[in-house]
Formats: C-alpha cells, structure tokens, sequence
C-alpha cells in the first residue's frame, strides 16, 4: 500500500508549468487575503471575515487538477477554494462589499460565494454540510456518466457532526465521484482538535466508509498535489470516494478581530515561521523553476487585479431593494 | 377562478386510492422526464417500493439507478437531492414520516430554501420532498406531527397538502416540474382514502385553492385530511350556506380565492390538524382581518389540533384531532348561531 | 479628496466600538499603514493603522461609542 503511494507519488511530480500555476493561485488567496484584511480594517467592508492565510496550498494544489465543469462546495472559511478555482476576483470583491454586481448580487456575502461558471456551487456557512450536498453534485455526474468529480471543502471541527459520518458513508455506499477534502486547521473555532477529536487522523476515519484516506501535509505543495491527483483521478474514472486530511494552519485565527487567547503561547508563531508561501517560492527560484523577476512579475499581476477589483467593488451600485422579492423563487414574488 | 368540484373530475375512471395516484405520478413524471429520480428509504423494490407504497415498481420498471434506496439518513438524502438538483435533475426525496425533517432541517432551511436567494439566482433547487404525516393510526408523539406550518414561515419553500387521490396527483406533477423546492405532505388518512382516479398528466398549479363547496353564509378554508370533516359538517348544517375552500397549497396559498369568498360571506372558519397555536391558521386569520375589518360579521374562527403532542391512547387522539362536532360548533358560532 | 477613516467591523458580534486613543493630534501628517488609533470593542483593544496619508482631521473624541461605519476622521 505504502509502496503504491510512492509510486503514484512519484507519477504524480507536476510539470514546470503546473507547479508555476500552483504559485499563482497561491499567490492569488494569500494577496488577496492581505488585501481583505487591510481594508476591513479602514471600515470599508463591514463584513465577517474567516481568513485563510496559511491554508493556501490546499485549494492551490486541488484546483490544478480539476476541471473548470469539476464542481465544489466549501464553507465559510473558503474563499481560498473559491479564488483557487477561479472563480472572478472583480465578483468576489463586490459581493464582499454587498454590491449589485458581485457574484451573487450582494445576497450571499462572504459566507455564501457561489458560481457555477467556475464550478463553485455552494459555499455554507454551516459546519458540515458542504459535504451531503456535493455527494448530490456527484451523483448527477454519476447518472449522466459524465467525467466531473465533486469537491467537498471542510474543516477538522466539521469531522465531527453527523452530516460527515451520513456523506461519508452515502458517497461509500453509492461509489460517488467526489473527494473530501478536511482542511485540518487544528482548531474547530476556538477549541483545539485533540479536545473534540478522540482519534489522532480524521483520515483513519475513512476505513469506516469503505473509501481510501490521505493524511497529507496539506502546506507541502508537491505531497499536497500528489494527494489531490491520486484522489481527483480515482474518483474521475469510476474509483469512487476518497478522504483527503491536508494538514495546515490558519494564521489569523478563526474569525478576523481573533485575539488568539485560546492558543498556547507560540503555537501560531510556530506555523507562520513554516509559512509554506515564501518557502515554496524560494524553492521554485533555487530549483531553477523560475525566477525571482518571474515570480514577482505574477504578484505584481494578481495586485493590479486587486487594485482594479477593489476600486470595482466600492464603486459598483447597491443592490435595489426589489431584490428582496428577486430570487426567494423562481418566479419574482408579487408586492 | 377555482371550479367547484375536485379536479380532475370528468371521465374519471375506477377510484382509486392516494398511494395509487401518487404512485402514477412518480411514473409519469419519470416516464416524461429522465432527469426525475426518487431516492430514500426503501423506496425500491427490493426493499418493497416505500414504507406506503408510494414507489412500489417504479425501480423495476425505471432502474435502482433512477430509484434508489439510500441509507437511514436523512441528511445525505436531502443533501443529495439538493446537489443534484443544483447540477439540473429533478429529485423526488422521500423523507418517510415529516417528524423525520427535524433530522435535515439543515439541509432544508438553510440549504435548499435559501441557496437560490443567496447566490443571486446562479443556483436553483428543483426539489421535491414527500412525506407522511398525521394523527389517526395510533402512530404516536414522534410519528404523527403534522409540521407544515414550520416550512411555510421559511422563504423559499413552497408547501403542498394534497386531499384526495386527484389532488395528490394534480399536485404532485406540478411540485415535480416546479423549479423550487417543494415539501408535499401526505396526511396517512388521505393516502388510504379512495377517490376518482386522475386523468395522466393533469395538473393542479401550486399557489391556487379549490372551492370544493359553494355558499353564502360562512367560509370555512381548510386542507388535507379535514376537508372530510368540514364537508360533513357543511352536509349536517341545512340551515347554514358553508362554502368550503381546499387550499391545496399552504405556502404561497392562494389569498385572492380565501379573500374574495371572506369578502363575501362575511364571516370564515379555518380547520387544520396541526396545533392551533402559531399554526397557518393564524397567518390566514390575520390576514383576513388585515384586509376585511370592519366587514366582517363575525371574528375569524379557528378549529385545530389541541397544544399537545399528538397522543397514542386512541380516546386522547381522537380528542387531540379537530373532529366533525367541533367543526359544527364552530360554524354555528361564527353564523351566531351557537348554543347548540 | 478627503480618505474617510471608517470605524471597523473587527468581531463577529461587534456594531460599535470606541477610539480609547489617537496616536496623532488633529492637524498631524499621518502616514498609511502607520499605527492611528486604538480601538475599544467589548473584547479587546486593538491598535488600527492608517489607511491613508496625509493631513489627519479628527471628527469624534476618545471614550464615545460609535457604531460600525462612522467616520471617525479623515486624512487628506
């Protein structure tokens, strides 16, 4: 078995092009983050924001191995998913800031992302349910014997509510085309996983469901994609579930305005010294993958999307007031 | 405007039973259209077509792929259903008993009724739920709640309570082409209740009442199990004109129908099983007295389950559901005709 | 054109917070990203940087609640 993996692994080192791409969209959540971050804090999105600098690896080392038709559901924490799978920043930003033009008119938020030009279906603000519905997703792409896979994004605290154990075992049972994906963070909001959690992988767990489990360094880029390709291409060709655990950390705690008082002295420090972003970086340029100039040219191009994204977003319109009779069904509901 | 009689009425052939029609819904809703499915339990026929019947051969006869049993596990069931809904087929879940909502409220509330609002129109779930419910077999406290009012406060959910096998038919098409999710409740004394069969492939649009009865003295709006109740007691009352009005659908139900016959009778009666406290007849009642006061003759009347939970001992279940006497009683109130 | 220093949303459960201190007197050139002010929510006391730089004009005092949004100053 552990023979197997190394060899997938070993199949699996990505090209050039892809660990350059990988970059990007590393470079995409954590810039974006940042960007998030500062002007929440000038009073110009009044919003509640779960930042994910620090987990940008995952959703980076996923997305290059999906399809733009791959469906995903994530959860509040998951704009890294989002971004990671393409979804427009100019959209994100103005849904962000609660304007007609973002992706989902100003009615979803940060918490509720959606668009499914990108494949990104469903994010909830729910512990624990990004997971029945992708198992559904799946399940059409099973019927119409489509090639799509679904991605369920979840964290460690979302291993424990009932909606795991009955998608899990749905998606075992029925042999479903979808990948969970448990960002473990190491905290559920404020509690720490050894509270909540009596065993020490959420991937042995998979045992149980009859599918594969991966235990994964979910901030080392090349394991990370090996993990993600392994399980994005058995569930492509008909090999059914797998249950990705990517190890990581979020840096700035479980909600923006975290005082991080729950967490030992030093333990956030520690992972943001092995911040996976600069190291990585440093590796593409010492293995000769690309070069500083190069690397730069991209973070300079993703800022001047930001640049227009944000300027974009504060100066789209308010949604009308109409839209509360919009969208509640098909159908406008009459005054 | 609504026709007098149940529809579909002309050229009915043998009764049938509820389960039969809604068994003939689902098969021809699947034969007309590949992207329905049904899932829950034992909704195949290896594990005997549903608790009630309802699917009994469609499995055989559409494939265990389209007609799939799942796991006692109502939140995969539901959260199956939304996303293939969302990827553009057309779900039929059967959650068995609605008591077992409780367990995928989640999916339901949070989820299906809100994931086209909150993506601004991106995402839609054409969704149906059917479920079972209500007092009258001795099912006990967790078997038998009759919940519609629950789902009916939440936007974006439509609510259907069929009476009758052609109304469960009508009814059950239409939930199935609506492009939103709808929750179709069955009363368990309306599915063992015979009626004139459907005419395949008819409909009964969502959102519109049936005047089942016309009069002029009182109105009495009422839906599923009890519009028996209410018709024999508008048969008993021969000194009393009752229009009675089926409203089919609960959420969005249709105001026009309840208004204009209010308007005209002056005063109105309201039956349902669930408990009377925050239940739909309240919202009925205040909306009539938001739009009629002043003009009506009498204050609007409520008939409904007693604030319990629903009782096994037959004696106290038979106490618990509003019953004909009742009903009687509240008309002749409402006509100032009470005392006995 | 005047840069409004908004009052930040920086908890979940927060609709107002209060300057406890500015870091600069009314009339000071401020510059951006630079320590301003301190804000007060009911948790915790955090130190909030300028967005902008510039001439800082202060609109409300230290020790008032404001709710999320208020301009609190501007820099231009």
């Amino acid at each position: 078995m552990a023979n197997t993996q190394a060899q997938n692994a070993a199949k699996a080192t990505p090209s050039r092009e892809t660990l350059l791409d990988i970059f990007r969209r590393m470079a995409l959540i954590k810039q974006n983050d940042e960007r998030f971050r500062q002007v929440i804090r000038t009073g110009r999105l009044i919003m509640p924001y779960y930042s994910t600098r620090g987990q940008e690896v995952i959703p980076a080392c996923m997305s290059v191995n999906l399809r733009n038709d791959d469906y995903v559901c994530t959860i509040y924490r998951g704009i890294h998913d989002s971004l990671a799978k393409g979804v427009p920043v100019k959209y994100v930003w103005a849904e962000l800031a609660g304007k007609a033009t973002g992706t989902c008119k100003g009615k979803g938020g940060p918490m509720h992302i959606t668009h499914p030009a990108s494949g990104v279906m469903v994010t909830t603000g729910i512990v624990g349910s990004s997971m029945p519905i992708a198992n559904g997703l799946a399940w059409a792409a099973q019927l119409r014997g489509e090639s799509r896979v679904a991605v369920a994004n979840f964290g460690d605290g979302a291993a424990n509510i009932g909606s795991f154990h009955e998608a899990l075992n749905l998606a075992g049972a029925w042999k479903l085309p979808v990948v969970f994906v448990c960002q473990n963070n190491r905290y559920g909001e404020h509690t720490k996983y050894e509270v909540t959690t009596p065993v020490d992988q959420i991937a042995k767990r998979a045992a149980s469901y009859g599918m594969p489990g991966i235990h994964v360094d979910g901030n080392e880029p090349l394991a990370m994609y090996a993990a993600a390709k392994e399980a994005i291409d058995r569930a492509r060709s008909g090999g059914g579930p797998t249950l990705i655990e990517a190890m990581t950390f979020r840096f700035h705690g479980h909600i923006m305005g975290d005082m991080d008082e729950y967490m030992p002295a030093g333990e956030k420090q520690g992972w943001i010294d092995k911040d996976p972003f600069p190291k990585y970086r440093a590796w593409l340029i010492s293995q000769g993958h690309a070069t500083e100039e190069a690397l730069a040219a991209t973070e300079a191009k993703i800022e001047k999307e930001i640049d227009e994204a944000l300027e974009f977003a504060l100066s789209s319109p308010e949604p009308e007031a109409i839209e509360l009779r919009r969208d509640v069904f098909a159908q406008e509901l009459a005054v | 405007m609504s026709s007098a009689k149940p529809v579909p009425a002309a050229g009915a052939a043998k009764p049938v039973t509820t389960i039969q029609a809604l068994n003939m819904a689902l098969e021809d809703a699947m034969q007309d259209d590949k992207n329905v499915l049904m899932l829950g339990e034992d909704v195949a026929d290896r594990e005997g077509g549903g608790v009630a019947g309802v699917t009994r051969g469609l499995s055989s006869k559409f494939g265990d792929k389209r007609v799939r049993s799942t796991p006692i596990s109502e939140q995969a069931i539901v959260g199956a259903a939304i996303g293939a809904a969302i990827a553009g087929m057309k779900p039929v879940a059967e959650i068995m008993l609605m008591n077992f909502t409780t367990v995928c409220m989640d999916m339901i509330v949070n989820h299906a009724a809100k994931l086209r609002f909150m993506s601004g129109g991106q995402t839609g779930v054409p969704l149906t739920i059917m479920t079972m419910s209500g007092a009258g077999i001795a099912n006990g406290g967790q078997h038998s709640d009759m919940l519609e009012s629950w789902f009916a406060h939440v936007p974006g959910l439509k609510v259907v309570v069929p009476s009758g096998p052609a109304e469960a038919y009508g009814l059950l098409r239409s939930c199935i082409d609506d492009e939103d999710p709808c929750i179709f409740v069955e009363p368990i004394m309306v599915l063992f209740a015979s009626g004139p069969a459907p005419q395949r492939g008819s409909r009964i649009p969502l959102g519109k009442a049936n005047i089942v009865r016309q009069g002029t003295d009182v109105t009495v709006i009422t839906y599923g199990k009890q519009l028996q109740e209410v018709m024999a007691a508008a048969d008993a009352l021969k000194d009393i004109s009752v229009e009675v009005i089926d409203l089919r659908t609960i959420a969005p139900y249709d105001k026009e129908t309840v208004l204009a016959s209010v308007g005209k009778t002056k005063r109105a009666v309201i039956v349902h099983e669930a408990v009377k406290d925050f239940g739909v007849g309240a919202e009925i009642a205040t909306q009539i007295n938001e739009s009629l006061f002043g003009k009506l003759a009498a204050p609007v009347h409520r008939v409904a389950g007693k604030f319990s939970p629903v009782p096994f001992a037959r004696a106290l279940e038979t106490a618990f559901v509003p019953s004909k006497a009742e009903v009687e009683a509240a008309i002749r109130s409402a006509c100032g005709k009470g005392g006995k | 054109m005047a840069f409004e220093v908004l009052l930040p949303k920086l908890d979940f459960a927060m609709a107002e917070g209060t300057v406890s201190e500015w870091f600069a007197q009314d009339g000071a050139t401020v510059k951006a990203g630079a320590p301003l002010y301190a804000l007060e929510t009911g948790k915790a006391v955090q130190e909030v940087e300028a967005p902008a730089s510039g001439t800082l004009k202060i609109l409300v005092p230290v020790g008032e609640a404001y709710p999320v949004g208020t301009v609190l100053a501007t820099i231009e």
